[in-house]
């Protein structure tokens, strides 16, 4: 397992969708220490590529956030707290899981929102005839 | 066309066949070969786009307009412009303070694109009249709006800081009544309040937060003598029952759902209910047929109260 923690969001598009868009911005605003420790895709299912991983995860909805490949959050936008015990559930190490848990408190910061949504891919590649 | 059939169907009413609604947004924009980011700003070009998607689809009735950024752009939020997407909101005011006490009024005819939206709407009504196709208004619903107001934070506050979160979403609904009353007065002949981020939500939820802050909205539409619908997206399975007690005439679900538990719940209320041709799987990728996957909306949709539409 990598040190970091792998989350996939299968979306319609978030631009497009509103739920979609804030179940890819409850990642993306998750605060600077957690990021650190996380890597974050968005699939749109506009595409090859995610309904490929749509299939490979055995998504059931759109929205659905996955973590470390386990459907965890599906048409349900999580609460803070739930995102990062989720996280911490599925942490490689205790050593992760504990720095997770310790961030708690922190909640949700929208500093860098916008390059974290670059970062993921959120409103790219969501067509096919370009 | 049939404007008349489409009302009677939103208000649960037996039609000789189901009325047609394409709910084209961006896609009224590729018609006219437009890039959505000057689409979205300029009233010829949004009256020219929805006059052709009617006439193009032959609709029995067409959203005037489908960007639910309006409302929250025009008391401050600030947007991104796409080329092949609709706005999406990328600043949210309310980080910690309610909308009171960041001192956020009530917009007016003359705020964001307002009035953009009311010349678009009185070049394009007159066209879809002559055509017979209705003219639907489509207000962002109270818990969608609130999350363009506080961001993400609004699903953890409706939990853990409900005294915010019902500050943030009342403030919603209010401006939602509002739009309506706009909608209402460019002559659009159904209104709906479109809340997709209300599916991501538990029931309860829905019903302290969601249900409560519709009311003014649905009494608006009523008191103009429109016809009231409410449109969610997503899985919303668990918030079906909640949908169908908002106080709307009808309702409009995604391709997510059964049609025949949809239509089942919508009997049972004696609701319109719409749905739920399969934008993603048929029209966008082609993995299922369009034809056949309309063929399966209708034979389970049925006469009563039902308007094929995309999911």
């Amino acid at each position: 397992m990598s040190d970091k923690i792998r989350i996939d969001v299968l979306t319609l598009d978030s631009v497009q969708c509103a739920a979609c868009g804030y179940m890819m911005e409850s990642i993306a605003a998750l605060p600077e220490d957690v990021q650190e420790v996380i890597d974050y895709t968005e699939w749109s299912i506009k595409t090859k590529e995610g309904i490929g991983m749509f299939t490979y995860l055995k998504g059931k909805v759109l929205p659905t956030i996955c973590i470390e490949e386990d459907l965890v959050f599906q048409s349900m936008i999580p609460q803070y707290e739930e995102l990062i015990d989720a996280l911490a559930e599925r942490a490689g190490s205790d050593e992760l899981r504990d720095r997770i848990l310790s961030l708690r408190d922190e909640g949700f910061d929208f500093d860098n929102i916008k390059q974290n949504l670059d970062k993921a891919g959120s409103g790219k590649k969501t067509r096919m005839d370009i | 066309m049939a404007k008349q059939m489409l009302i009677d169907a939103t208000r649960g009413k037996r039609t000789d066949k189901a009325p047609w609604v394409p709910y084209a947004g961006c896609n009224c924009a590729y018609l006219i070969k437009e890039r959505t980011d000057r689409y979205f700003k300029d009233a010829d070009l949004l009256a020219k786009g929805v006059v052709e998607a009617a006439r193009t689809y032959h609709a029995d009735g067409i959203p005037l307009l489908f960007d639910l950024s309006v409302e929250a752009e025009s008391v401050g939020c600030e947007l991104e412009y796409w080329e092949d997407n609709v706005p999406s909101v990328r600043i949210h005011p309310c980080e910690t303070e309610t909308p009171d006490e960041l001192g956020l009024g009530m917009f007016t005819k003359s705020s964001g694109r307002w009035p953009v939206i009311f010349e678009a709407a009185a070049k394009a009504k007159p066209q879809l009249d002559e055509m017979d196709c209705a003219m639907l208004g489509l207000v962002t619903g109270p818990l969608t709006l609130a999350s363009h107001l506080a961001g993400v934070r609004i699903f953890t506050a409706v939990k853990k800081k409900k005294e915010f979160a019902h500050a943030v979403i009342e403030y919603a609904g209010r401006l939602c009544a509002e739009s309506v009353r706009f909608y209402a007065e460019m002559g659009c002949d159904i209104i709906a309040i479109v809340d997709p981020v209300s599916s991501q939500i538990r029931p309860e939820t829905f019903q302290e937060f969601v249900t409560p802050n519709c009311r003014e909205a649905v009494q608006a539409i009523h008191d103009a003598g429109k016809t009231s619908t409410f449109f969610i997206c997503g899985d919303c399975t668990k918030v079906i029952e909640e949908v169908c007690q908002v106080g709307t005439h009808g309702f409009a679900i995604d391709e997510q759902l059964n049609m025949n538990f949809i239509r089942d719940i919508a009997l049972k209320y004696n609701k319109g209910f719409g749905g739920n041709l399969k934008l993603t799987l048929a029209l966008s990728l082609g993995l299922l047929s369009p034809r056949e996957d309309a063929l399966v909306s209708l034979a389970a949709g049925g006469t009563k109260g039902y308007t094929f539409a995309p999911g």
